[in-house]
């Protein structure tokens, strides 16, 4: 019995040896990256990496936030963060970073390499977040914006559910850009994030359509709400129609859409899409309320409808499928690579069929 | 009773994913994994109620015994070995890929070699306890981590990221034939009956296994979140990519109010503990039809002080493990995992229609 108690001791002891000299680094022994840059570099080959480092701060109060910027090149992704290293006293951690900005020269170029950086490597969240920077990233992640608590937050509340919700903005999370980049009928999208001269400050209002490889376009504030109503059912957002010169606003309760792709005949195919919105109005010029609404309802419906038209028609146009719309196709149709093929001939000759039905729930306060 | 063979159900349709079968299925996705699923499901029903069936003939009886029974110890012996060999395969590659998975996730400086060590320390521990324990420790474990397992799971069908449109797209593949591959790793789900080779001699004389309808659904139930949550996650064709494409869908998924935001680590707990449970309890069968060997040996299933001979036994299975992870990759381990799944599929079948037979004549001879 002694025999064996002093087995078990020794095999603990033999154990604790492996303990020793492992990688666990104290937390002020490292530098938390909250936030990557990825740019062209400014001649030559390769890639620009801008990383925002946290400085740890004692206090989270408005504008304490404070964070060191390097700025390494080098031909490959993987070998700039190692150069990053060597450039900095403690250990880079990549556990917290929650946002890669994509230069909007690189993005134009080509992302692949990017993303195949971003998805291989182990310690990149798949809940992180990606958006476009303008003019560059580099810009966009030195913005040290007053009214940040600590290091990067403004940008985590910028995307998410967790800050500001806006329905000019989307969020895009690596594992939705990681299977968008790839999957047959869908397509990436992302925001773009923009920083004015003299402005401490992030402006997120549009967002970029990219096909397989690069950006092809960027929709319009109007059309990036559109976008939001349509792909993500985001309430909180608005419908404006012009009446006799008036500007009127809905303020969206709920958005609902539906859409499928219907066979004709002599082998046309449309696209069905059908947009229900109710809310309430938020700005009308007075006396409202003694209107038909059913009229104004139908006003509304009609020019939201046209204006998604033409959206639709564009994007058919640049080439690109941010709705999934070719995935729909597949999903509905026999499961084999012709289905696929077959969309391919489909989708530029694509008839868009909008029926879109605002519903006015009431108007505000006031007649 | 019947809930301890529930929990060995549960338990192995669990670990399906430290076994790569949703690696397996992914990549057959549009060459016949949606009917090779629904063939799994059928062959998977009809082998745990065959199964259970024997099992009610030889309460009290391990499969060692029951072979006793019927076929010479010459014939038997050798099968014992090979039975054994089946069992530390199957854990031992759950144990492997955990280490990895440790190494890549959790703490990229330790070695997976080291991980791997202080986890089959643990795992020669539990194993070398008699069957009672391991009946207990795995019911404990199961009752702690399932519902948080199935929390996670549900919180993952319920996402909004998850795309239908790429689920039903793969779910229109269902025209193409099956193929073994998919087949083997499929019915991989249902295959915790077999614990009872052993665990079956704790089960007392004129018991029936009750509501056995469960076992079809909750393993297609397992089967079809297994396969298409990560199609739903991932797209149908980026979902090709990644390796460990479950711990890459539990980092998809947040909780922003949770302790803590990220739920790949939960789930990599939870895993740990249920590959822990699974190893253990498959080396200790392993052990057990090795004492098996002995001709002097007297099933038990209490047996206190344990056997010197379980510890040599489990400590070689674990050195085994160890020195295997040592020289082949992951590649390799990718590659054996799909073998064997097939392969275990093969000796399952076989070994549950020989033992029908014995069954079905052990009843007309009496």
């Amino acid at each position: 019995m002694r025999l064996k108690g002093a087995a078990v001791v020794l095999s603990l002891l033999l154990m604790s040896t492996a303990l020793s000299g492992c990688g666990f680094k104290d937390i002020d022994k490292r530098f938390f990256v909250v936030a990557m840059g990825i740019d062209l570099p400014d001649e030559g080959k390769g890639f620009k990496v801008t990383l925002r480092l946290a400085v740890p701060s004692p206090k989270t109060e408005p504008g304490s936030a404070m964070s060191q910027i390097e700025t390494i090149q080098s031909q490959t992704i993987a070998e700039a963060v190692r150069l990053a290293k060597s450039h900095v006293d403690k250990e880079l951690d990549f556990g917290h970073c929650k946002i890669f900005v994509l230069g909007e020269k690189l993005i134009k170029q080509g992302y692949n390499d990017v993303l195949e950086w971003v998805t291989r490597r182990r310690d990149v969240q798949s809940v992180s977040y990606f958006a476009i920077g303008r003019p560059d990233a580099a810009t966009i992640v030195k913005v040290q914006p007053p009214t940040e608590r600590y290091p990067g937050n403004a940008l985590f509340l910028a995307f998410g559910t967790d800050g500001t919700e806006s329905s000019y903005s989307m969020t895009a999370y690596a594992f939705d850009f990681g299977r968008r980049a790839e999957e047959q009928g869908l397509d990436p999208v992302l925001p773009l994030i923009r920083k004015e001269k003299a402005m401490e400050n992030y402006y997120i209002t549009r967002i970029a359509l990219l096909d397989k490889s690069k950006m092809v376009m960027l929709l319009t504030p109007q059309e990036t709400q559109l976008y939001n109503q349509i792909a993500n059912h985001f309430g909180k957002s608005t419908v404006r129609s012009k009446v006799d010169n008036n500007n009127m606003v809905i303020a969206a309760n709920s958005v609902r859409s539906h859409y499928d792709i219907v066979s004709g005949e002599n082998g046309t195919h449309t696209l069905r899409l059908k947009l229900r919105v109710s809310g309430i109005i938020e700005e009308a010029p007075p006396g409202v309320y003694d209107q038909d609404w059913g009229k104004l309802e139908a006003g509304f419906s009609e020019q939201t409808a046209a204006e998604i038209k033409t959206m639709l028609e564009k994007i058919q146009k640049a080439g690109v499928d941010p709705f999934g719309f070719g995935l729909r196709y597949r999903a509905t149709h026999a499961g084999s690579p012709k289905t696929w093929e077959a969309w391919q001939q489909i989708y530029p000759e694509l008839q868009f069929d909008i029926r879109v039905k605002i519903h006015i729930e009431g108007t505000g306060l006031v007649r | 009773m019947s809930r301890y063979f529930y929990y060995h159900i549960v338990l192995v349709s669990l670990l399906n994913l430290m076994l790569f079968v949703p690696h397996i299925l992914i990549r057959y996705r549009y060459q016949g994994a949606v009917t090779s699923m629904a063939l799994a499901v059928v062959i998977g029903t009809a082998m745990t109620f065959m199964y259970t069936y024997i099992m009610g003939k030889f309460p009290g009886l391990g499969m060692p015994e029951i072979l006793d029974k019927f076929l010479p110890k010459m014939v038997v012996k050798p099968i014992m070995v090979f039975m054994a060999a089946m069992w530390i395969i199957g854990p031992s590659i759950a144990l492997v890929s955990y280490a990895v998975l440790i190494n890549r996730f959790i703490n990229p400086d330790t070695s997976p070699v080291m991980v791997l060590i202080l986890l089959s320390g643990v795992c020669i521990y539990a194993a070398t306890r008699s069957t009672l324990t391991l009946a207990f420790l795995v019911e404990m474990g199961m009752l702690i981590n399932f519902p948080i397992i199935l929390f996670i799971l549900l919180k993952a069908v319920r996402s909004d990221a998850i795309n239908w449109d790429a689920i039903r797209t793969v779910a229109n593949y269902w025209t193409q034939m099956p193929n073994l591959q998919s087949v083997g790793a499929a019915s991989y789900i249902f295959t915790g009956y077999v614990s009872f080779a052993i665990y079956n001699r704790l089960m007392p004389p004129n018991i029936r296994i009750r509501h056995r309808w469960i076992i079809p659904i909750s393993g297609s139930a397992i089967l079809l979140l297994t396969f298409f949550v990560p199609i739903g996650f991932h797209g149908t064709e980026a979902v090709e990519n990644y390796l460990y494409v479950w711990s890459v869908t539990a980092d998809s998924l947040m909780m922003n109010y949770g302790f803590i935001e990220r739920v790949i680590f939960m789930f990599l707990i939870m895993y740990l503990n249920l590959t822990l449970i699974y190893t253990a309890s498959g080396w200790h069968q392993a052990i057990e039809f090795l004492k098996a060997l002995s001709n002097s040996y007297k099933p038990s299933v209490d047996d206190v002080p344990m056997k010197r001979n379980g510890f040599i036994y489990s400590t070689v299975i674990a050195l085994l493990t160890v020195i295997y992870l040592y020289y082949v990759n992951e590649k390799t381990t990718f590659a054996i995992s799909g073998y064997w799944l097939s392969f275990r599929m093969f000796i399952e079948i076989g070994t549950v229609v020989t033992m029908f037979i014995f069954a079905r004549k052990g009843t007309n001879s009496s």
